[in-house]
């Protein structure tokens, strides 16, 4: 168990390394120097940029400069912000905490319709309620977050006028992204659910127990379940993932003022520092995501240890 | 497989049935219905803006979607669009099946630090959320079609990549493999000849829900500008800008909207019916 554990801290590691090294050569694939990327567009004159040019060490040989900008990051030093004139990691700090209420009420909302849903499916293999689930499922995989995020405005904001359209607040705010980033989530769960209750249902230790004569209901949410659900938290992490990557579309169709937002504004105000920020926090954030999920599983199924 | 056999079951899976037909139709709608419309896909006529849908009054000779805020026709923008977005997608995702099939059978194949390297570089791919490096890689390099493809592809070959390695280690301890080799095969030819066969099934199945992942990617990309840049229609860029008239113009999202989910959800519907029709293994 230990000795899983440090090997997968080990990986963790590795992995960020790996992001680090691609968001800093990302910059530098970039047409002309970085220092003109990190500058007003076309404004900027010659002395300006080899001003910042000296300033941002880029007159040292690479490694050195990797080795600068890995040493910032561990001093919390993610980068200037070019439209803010700040450092870009207070920024984004400051809008994380409505990403992640948007992402918890994904991840509850997707939680309660799936689970329940591809339990009962795999419960139900070749009956209707299975095909029913997986319909369900199957279109909202279909569905685009921005043309449903739209749908939804159009019917709840400008058709009924019960819930505000854009912006960020509470609780009524929320409930549109929310349910434009949980289906889609709910409907990739519902699928695993099911097939995680499918392959353990197969399994001997289940025929065991019914030969026992244990009821149908007890054998599913006494001793199926948890193995069933293993899969689903493997899965909840790492649609946790795609969710800061479904933020930016959902951010941007309903004007919330959270990271995914910082990231389109950064875009179109050319903000690279920021960008390359954002890129690398999000990446750490999943990995770490990843880490604490297979730690769970760890606990949950012990065997799961034995490479 | 027998041809007879897997025509049989392709006729008795639905999913599969529901998944073909729909392809086939939206496919002939967008590469065979042009032909029939006079207008064009990007010139624009402010005389004609925003015409309500007239639908079949006047045949196709009429705006059967409306049009949008410049005047141009929303169906033939639609079709093209869908011409961009197919082409796009299966462009990418020949790409991604090539690179995660190699990949994958090599990582599982040689195992070893080879294995571990290819492994780190996956989890390392699937750390940054795709749609987030594609923004970035988009933004700093320049909107481009090539650098679509490129950040398209280079988000999407991991699942392929694991999925093939799992089978290859599965299928490289079978007999035939040594017997393979006993005959004097080479490393090239048992990783590609004997064994590449054995694991084409989840590629195949991956492979056609990539498509449908792959057009909303490229659709939401061109939802943020980033994407199909404009004249060019795209469905993504129809959306965005039938966002900006919802109130008082909404047939501007509805039609491209509907065509996207319908395409989607066909190759979702092929997917899951190529994995009845194939994996012989998960039929009860």
């Amino acid at each position: 168990m230990v000795s899983y554990l440090i090997k997968r801290l080990l990986q963790a590691i590795v992995v960020m390394f790996a992001v680090t090294v691609i968001s800093f050569t990302l910059v530098r694939m970039a047409p002309g120097s970085p220092a003109l990327l990190m500058l007003p567009l076309d404004v900027a004159t010659q002395e300006q940029i080899e001003a910042l040019e000296e300033k941002m060490g880029l007159n040292k040989p690479i490694p050195e400069q990797f080795w600068i900008y890995l040493t910032g990051l561990f001093k919390g030093d993610f980068g200037m912000s070019t439209v803010y004139q700040q450092p870009v990691l207070p920024i984004i700090i400051s809008r994380m905490p409505n990403t992640v209420r948007l992402a918890i009420g994904t991840v509850l909302l997707a939680v309660i319709l799936a689970v329940p849903l591809g339990i009962f499916a795999g419960a139900h293999r070749g009956k209707v309620a299975e095909l029913v689930c997986m319909v369900f499922a199957l279109l909202g995989q279909s569905m685009s977050s921005m043309w449903l995020g739209i749908l939804l405005i159009y019917l709840f904001a400008v058709h009924l006028g019960w819930l505000p359209a854009l912006g960020t607040g509470g609780i009524e705010y929320m409930i549109l992204p929310v349910l434009t980033m949980g289906y889609p989530m709910a409907a990739s769960l519902t699928r695993v659910a099911r097939s995680g209750m499918v392959d353990t249902l197969s399994e001997d230790y289940i025929t065991a127990i019914y030969a026992k004569g244990i009821r149908k209901f007890e054998v599913y949410t006494k001793y199926a379940l948890r193995n069933a659900l293993i899969p689903v938290s493997t899965m909840i992490g790492l649609t946790l993932g795609l969710n800061l990557g479904g933020a930016v579309v959902v951010e941007a169709v309903f004007s919330w003022s959270g990271i995914g937002q910082l990231i389109n504004q950064s875009v179109n105000s050319r903000d690279y520092a920021m960008v390359q920020a954002m890129l690398l926090i999000s990446a750490f954030l999943i990995t770490i995501i990843t880490f604490v999920v297979d730690l769970i599983n760890s606990f949950i199924d012990p065997r799961l240890t034995l490479n | 497989m027998d041809k007879k056999i897997l025509f049989g079951r392709m006729r008795r899976s639905y999913f599969f049935m529901i998944g073909i037909t729909g392809i086939l139709i939206i496919f002939a709608l967008c590469y065979l219905l042009p032909v029939l419309i006079e207008w064009d896909p990007v010139a624009t006529s402010i005389v004609n803006r925003f015409i309500p849908p007239e639908y079949f009054q006047d045949g196709l000779r009429g705006h059967v979607f409306g049009t949008d805020h410049l005047g141009r026709d929303v169906l033939i923008r639609l079709l093209i669009g869908g011409q961009y977005s197919f082409r796009l997608a299966f462009v990418v995702v020949v790409l991604q099946m090539s690179i995660g099939t190699v990949m994958g059978i090599v990582s599982g194949y040689a195992g070893g630090w080879v294995d571990v390297l290819i492994m780190r570089i996956c989890d390392t791919m699937l750390s940054i959320p795709g749609l987030v490096l594609a923004i970035a890689v988009m933004a700093i390099l320049g909107a481009s079609t090539l650098n679509l493809i490129l950040v398209m592809t280079i988000s999407g070959w991991v699942q392929l990549c694991k999925v093939t390695r799992n089978n290859v280690r599965v299928v490289k301890q079978q007999e035939f493999v040594f017997a393979s080799k006993g005959l004097g095969a080479n490393t090239w030819r048992t990783m590609f000849i004997e064994i590449f066969p054995n694991v084409t099934t989840n590629i195949l199945i991956l492979g056609s829900q990539r498509i449908g992942m792959t057009i909303i990617m490229e659709s939401s990309l061109s939802y943020l500008n980033l994407g199909i840049q404009a004249p060019a229609p795209s469905w993504g860029n129809m959306i965005s800008t039938g966002r900006q008239f919802l109130v008082t113009q909404p047939w501007l999202i509805l039609a491209p909207g509907f065509f996207l989910m319908l395409s989607v959800l066909s190759f979702n519907f092929l997917g899951d019916g190529l994995r009845d029709v194939l994996d012989t293994k998960r039929r009860v």
